[in-house]
């Protein structure tokens, strides 16, 4: 069972209500050399008059196989509970796991120390949900159990296909 | 180690000492007041999120709503009363006790009253709006006609339309609605708690147009974009109106029975078809065909206004009533599913109960006064709006007619509200006294003469109201930091030190409100018992159609296609009666000539998702997410003119010009600048004359003004 953070992209608005929970809730100082845990990517396509712009909320994945994992050389970085978690006390900044990681998720401090997305760990334990999921106003992210979420997704794509096909006759 | 981790995570429980208050963030008013979680330990505010209980915002929040600690905490909060000690503007103060400003004030008000009669002393309303209904009662009270508001260039323009047309403002159902037609508002980014409602109801099929001149958020759950040139609204209201007529799309019984004007209104509306409006307003003829034909057609169709955007136009109240027009045609108002009137309860909410907010601040009636700010300049704005014009305020300080301004008391004032800014303050500084009351010491502060510091929301109590009939009466999550106080605090005492003859200013800000909300019979005790707030106790059932017993209240009793009270002005000041389409003032269609140098559409004052105006400007976290004034620029015009993401350009016009960054974006369609408002490095209102205004309401054209860039 492996409880994770979800992105429904079509919902995700590109808002920042997780990105300013995130500092929020990790008293993360902006602007002060202090990178986030979590962002927004704006991507557009297409020109005028048909164009089409995606957000995308990234933070860390937390992989099951985390390269970034494997990579440590000091093993500053563990799993628990399905959580990739980074031991600042042990990292020694050597970038293997910003070369490793296949999202470009890692980021470092001024005290040149890996940092990032922790899903909240203490919440989840305590059974809150972490901060950027809790706050997110259209319910683009979510946390929980990944096959009962993407379940949810499935629904909602099927739902979704009913009514388009409803809507054809109505205008027809 | 685990209590280490549990303080670390914010867990509130008995170990850490963490604890939850209930709360409501005002950083954007009033249409949210999200209820917050607030965790506090040893007195401090450690985070916030959003309250599940409240049925408004369900545990969510906005980027601005979860910064409010950073808010709250700010190093540059005014810690006491502030005496101005250098000259206006140089920020020079001394720290004074709370009752010498006070008297200050109180004195100093009472003497220009004595002098120069109650009304020469404006009082004013910018940001927050929990303190209207007290400050306006206050200024009735001394005896003055002039209380104001950033409404003046908020969603009171908006309000004029709908109550030209049908008298009163109605609501978009969209719960029930199949069809939602959306004129240039993004919820997305102004009022997230509304998101997840249009989001349910388009994945359970609501068809939605959207009408922008951006690519938004909310554009991209449309399925149709109606992406119209800004400032040209009446003219793809007046074309869709054409189609749905000629088609005989339009309810045939509410046009006869319950219409004024009809049969001008449909001549007029032959000019406009979709050609012709493709033409002006850059739209496919087509698209425009499609959309008046969904909307017609896909019944109930609810209509979402924005509060300002289209409405800051030169044009802006006849645009805006060619476009609720439609709502008249298809028979969608007042019906579930459509446009529900819904009588407001309190602070511009209807929330299930009804108060006596209008007879509480309306204590004299508007006869027994002096005639107020823009009384004689913007007649209909004062047949409908309970306030002065404050864009009219700079030049009634200036011309000294119909009589001298001599004061104003401020909470909240933002000079660079106003078209022109530099103009206003000019104004302002003639001013005997200036008092202003804010959480910090603005630019705008630092011109008074006395400047009190107000707290925040979460530091007080105050009684909201949510369309889900749920209400709330908050109590404090922290004692108001340093010497900060409530604004209405502020108010009662002050009331007290003018000895006004008022029972209700002198019992008090709670026995007020009891006294406003008595035909509810919900009382502040019983609110008191529910810290997260409480569903409106046997709300207000709100039925359809009640027009067909009640008539409209309009001058014909029926809905106005061709305005009676537009009418009753318009030998003097050459109004439109019926919603007649007339391009921005400076516009290539009005002023070829200016376009040849001056070739794009300049736009301003659009929400960006981390900022409400300049509210959460100097916040760290919401700053650092796009920290410098940039205008957006689409790609191709950037291409064009040699112009690279973050290059230096210079925007002008022919009032002015400012430096920004360039941030090309493919939001922003060829030919349109998009600027974003109040930076005091590059103040985008600065490129605006201070009469570049609507003559119906006095709203400013901030939409929609010609403008050219270079790269610097």
């Amino acid at each position: 069972m492996k409880h994770t953070i979800y992105l429904d992209l079509n919902r995700c608005t590109g808002c920042y209500a997780c990105v300013v929970a995130c500092m929020d809730q990790n008293d993360l100082q902006a602007g002060q050399g202090q990178p986030l845990w979590r962002q927004i990517f704006i991507v557009e396509d297409g020109t005028f008059p048909d164009v089409k712009v995606t957000f995308v909320s990234m933070a860390c994945m937390h992989c099951q196989e985390a390269p970034c994992l494997r990579t440590c050389p000091a093993g500053a970085i563990k799993k628990e509970a399905g959580v990739i978690l980074v031991n600042q006390d042990l990292c020694i900044g050597c970038y293997s796991c910003s070369m490793a990681c296949p999202f470009g998720v890692p980021r470092f401090g001024q005290d040149g120390k890996m940092q990032k997305c922790n899903l909240c760990i203490a919440r989840v334990e305590a059974g809150l949900e972490p901060a950027c999921t809790r706050i997110c106003p259209t319910g683009a992210l979510k946390f929980g159990e990944i096959n009962e979420m993407m379940m949810q997704a499935e629904t909602n794509t099927i739902k979704r296909l009913v009514n388009s096909r409803v809507t054809s006759i109505t205008r027809g | 180690m685990r209590d280490n981790n549990l303080l670390r995570g914010k867990i509130p429980c008995a170990d850490t000492g963490i604890e939850i208050k209930k709360s409501i963030c005002t950083i954007c008013d009033p249409q949210s007041q999200c209820g917050v979680d607030v965790y506090v330990k040893d007195g401090f505010i450690i985070k916030v999120e959003g309250t599940k209980e409240n049925p408004h915002n369900r545990g969510t929040l906005c980027a601005k709503g979860s910064a409010i600690r950073q808010y709250i905490y700010h190093k540059e909060r005014i810690k006491t009363p502030l005496k101005r000690i250098g000259s206006r503007g140089a920020g020079e103060f001394e720290a004074i006790s709370w009752d010498e400003a006070l008297n200050t004030i109180a004195t100093t008000l009472t003497h220009i009253k004595e002098k120069f009669g109650p009304e020469a002393v404006v009082f004013y309303a910018g940001y927050a709006k929990w303190e209207r209904p007290f400050l306006h009662r206050l200024a009735h009270a001394f005896g003055s006609p002039n209380y104001c508001s950033e409404s003046s260039t908020c969603a009171q323009a908006v309000n004029m339309a709908w109550k030209l047309l049908f008298g009163a403002p109605a609501r978009p159902d969209i719960k029930n609605a199949r069809c939602l037609l959306v004129w240039s508002c993004n919820p997305f980014y102004s009022n997230t708690s509304l998101a997840h409602s249009i989001i349910d109801a388009r994945e359970r099929g609501l068809k939605i147009i959207v009408v922008d001149p951006r690519y938004t958020p909310m554009v991209a759950w449309s399925d149709i974009h109606l992406q119209l040139k800004p400032g040209t609204d009446g003219a793809l209201a007046l074309a869709m109106a054409n189609v749905i007529i000629t088609e005989e799309l339009y309810d045939r019984d509410f046009i006869h029975n319950y219409t004024y004007g009809f049969e001008e209104y449909r001549e007029y509306v032959k000019e406009f078809t979709p050609e012709r409006a493709e033409l002006i307003t850059g739209i496919p003829a087509d698209n425009i065909r499609m959309a008046a034909r969904l909307y017609a057609t896909l019944k109930p169709a609810a209509f979402m206004t924005g509060q300002a955007s289209v409405v800051h136009h030169t044009n802006g109240v006849n645009n805006y009533r060619a476009a609720l027009a439609l709502i008249a045609l298809t028979g969608n108002y007042d019906v579930f599913g459509g446009n529900l009137v819904m009588p407001t309860s309190y602070l511009y909410i209807p929330a299930g109960f009804m108060t006596r907010e209008h007879e509480y601040y309306q204590v004299k009636p508007w006869e027994e006064m002096p005639p107020r700010i823009g009384q004689d300049k913007f007649p209909v704005w004062c047949e409908l709006v309970d306030e002065g014009q404050s864009m009219h305020l700079p030049f009634q300080i200036e011309l000294g007619k119909p009589y001298p301004l001599k004061a104003m008391l401020a909470f909240g004032l933002n000079y660079r509200m106003w078209p022109d800014p530099d103009f206003f303050l000019k104004n302002l500084q003639k001013l005997d006294f200036i008092v202003d009351v804010d959480l910090f010491l603005t630019d705008s502060a630092k011109y008074a003469d006395i400047v009190l510091p107000a707290c925040s929301s979460l530091e007080r109590s105050e009684l909201r109201c949510y369309i889900e009939n749920f209400v709330i009466y908050t109590q404090p999550a922290i004692a108001p930091l340093y010497e900060s106080r409530p604004d209405v605090d502020i108010i009662f005492d002050l009331a007290k030190r003018l000895e006004l003859d008022d029972p209700l200013l002198a019992a008090g800000y709670e026995a007020s409100l009891d006294w406003i909300l008595a035909p509810s019979g919900i009382k502040l005790e019983e609110l008191k018992k529910h810290p997260a707030g409480m569903p409106v106790p046997e709300p207000l059932k709100i039925y359809e159609k009640k027009y067909i017993h009640k008539g409209f209240p309009t001058p014909s009793g029926k809905v106005e296609f061709k305005s009676l009270l537009l009418e009753k002005y318009n030998s003097f000041f050459r109004y439109d009666v019926l919603p007649i389409y007339r391009p921005p003032k400076y516009s290539p269609e009005a002023t070829p000539e200016l376009a040849k140098n001056y070739p794009f559409i300049l736009n301003t004052g659009s929400r960006l998702p981390m900022f409400i105006h300049s509210r959460t400007f100097r916040l760290s976290w919401t700053r650092n997410l796009r920290p410098e004034p940039a205008a957006d620029i689409n790609p191709g015009d950037a291409r064009r003119l040699g112009i690279t993401q973050g290059d230096i350009i210079r925007l002008a016009t022919p009032k002015g010009a400012i430096t920004v960054k360039a941030n090309i974006t493919k939001i922003v369609q060829p030919g349109v600048i998009h600027m974003y408002h109040a930076y005091p490095e590059a103040d985008v209102n600065t490129l605006l004359e201070a009469d570049y205004l609507d003559p119906v309401s006095g709203y400013p054209g901030y939409k929609a003004i010609l403008c050219n860039i270079e790269k610097v």
